[in-house]
């Protein structure tokens, strides 16, 4: 199946947006102000959705007309497109989405065609499998970890870094001793934030690592 | 700019095809997909995290309520999606430069499309095609695809020397460290916020 790689499922949805001209701000417009406010780091609702890797929401206005002599053609509707990678099965997914992300899933979806909402869990794990379309062909170029691991492994990565440089030059008993600590010091670390936080701004060398 | 979060770059491009050209297509992918060394320079540039092609047949597009008005298209199309680090005139120099055989065979179907060189038709292809990611998130957006590649090795390296070396002798630590440290320094560099680009 093209949506999956290795332990990765890659989703893509198409939601038709409701369309009414009576409204002073249109469904895809108000969807898009909703967008534009939403936080992107640790805040994200994605993040809450803990095995999503990389998630993004487009509205689609309408396919391109690339010029003669090719056909010009337009959409009837707008689409709204969802494209979610993630480690594990859709079904979880979709349930977890419905329940631990339901107020952003029914703010942005309930802007489209059919939506059921997200009290009726099935309902809307059937919902969003009618508006998938299927992959055809899916390239994961890390695809066996999870979020989790992947982000343990960048914990580890960068507390190592700095545990090698601040202990350079000791003797082998006080560094066996230190690597003895830190290693339980980084097995009860907190793990590092999904979505990032707001340390993204602060400069790699004055970022607190232990 | 919402197409960026972090270093990682969200791209969105959408292309017609005469419908009778989208077998041939996912006959290509289908192959792609089954033979292993054909990914090998996808695989190799190391700056994809996550990427997909996606054939819509011009009925396909989901229609959800009566009241929706059914689509009456003549083209099938093909949308692209990528998830990859660096700036977007990077990620189609690259391309042009090291896939453009690749490229070429998927994309060759879609309707004038120019061919991967010279790059400067292909990049004003894509411009035309492409369009603009309302919302995108990215769980570690300090890390690109290289940076979680090498802390996935350091990981595996670490796990294995806290096992084995506590109970080691301090002169065989220091011994067992040095190679530890030689191992996984390669894999040490910094993460953090990317430089600005376009």
């Amino acid at each position: 199946m093209a949506n999956v790689s290795g332990s990765t499922y890659g989703l893509t949805t198409l939601s038709p947006i409701i369309e009414d001209n009576k409204l002073n701000l249109c469904h895809s417009m108000q969807i898009r102000w909703y967008l534009s406010q939403l936080p992107r780091d640790h805040r994200s609702p994605f993040a809450q959705l803990s095995s999503t890797y990389l998630a993004r929401l487009v509205v689609m206005d309408d396919v391109v007309f690339v010029g003669h002599p090719a056909c010009e053609e337009h959409l009837k509707s707008r689409y709204l497109l969802f494209e979610t990678n993630f480690d594990g099965d859709l079904n979880t997914y979709l349930r977890r989405m419905a329940t631990e992300a339901g107020e952003f899933v029914n703010a942005v979806w309930k802007h489209c065609v059919g939506f059921p909402g997200t009290d009726t869990v099935d309902a809307f794990i059937t919902y969003m499998k009618t508006c998938q379309i299927e992959t055809t062909f899916f390239f994961a170029d890390v695809n066996d970890q999870t979020v989790e691991s992947t982000l343990n492994a960048l914990k580890t990565q960068a507390a190592l870094a700095h545990f090698m440089e601040k202990h350079e030059g000791l003797p082998p008993a006080d560094l066996q001793a230190a690597f003895g600590k830190f290693v339980e010091r980084l097995h009860n670390a907190p793990p590092l934030p999904r979505g990032g936080d707001e340390s993204r701004n602060i400069a790699q060398e004055r970022r607190p690592h232990d | 700019m919402t197409n960026i979060n972090g270093k990682a770059y969200a791209m969105n491009a959408i292309t017609p095809m005469k419908p009778w050209k989208t077998p041939l297509l996912k006959l290509f992918f289908l192959v792609l997909g089954a033979v292993k060394p054909l990914q090998k320079d996808l695989k190799n540039l190391s700056f994809i995290h996550f990427a997909r092609w996606v054939c819509i047949g011009r009925n396909a597009f989901p229609r959800l309520s009566d009241e929706q008005p059914t689509e009456e298209l003549k083209y099938d199309y093909l949308l692209f999606i990528s998830n990859f680090n660096g700036t977007w005139n990077q990620y189609i120099d690259a391309f042009s430069a090291v896939l453009y055989k690749g490229l070429d065979a998927i994309w060759l179907w879609s309707e004038k499309y120019p061919g991967s060189r010279p790059v400067t038709a292909f990049k004003r292809y894509i411009s035309f095609v492409q369009f603009d990611t309302d919302y995108y998130y990215n769980a570690y957006p300090h890390s690109a695809t290289n940076d979680v590649k090498a802390a996935i090795r350091v990981q595996s390296a670490f796990t294995k020397f806290a096992q084995t070396s506590q109970s080691l002798s301090p002169a065989d630590f220091q011994e067992a460290w040095l190679s530890f440290q030689a191992a996984v320094s390669p894999d040490l560099g910094a993460t953090g916020i990317a430089p600005i680009g376009t």
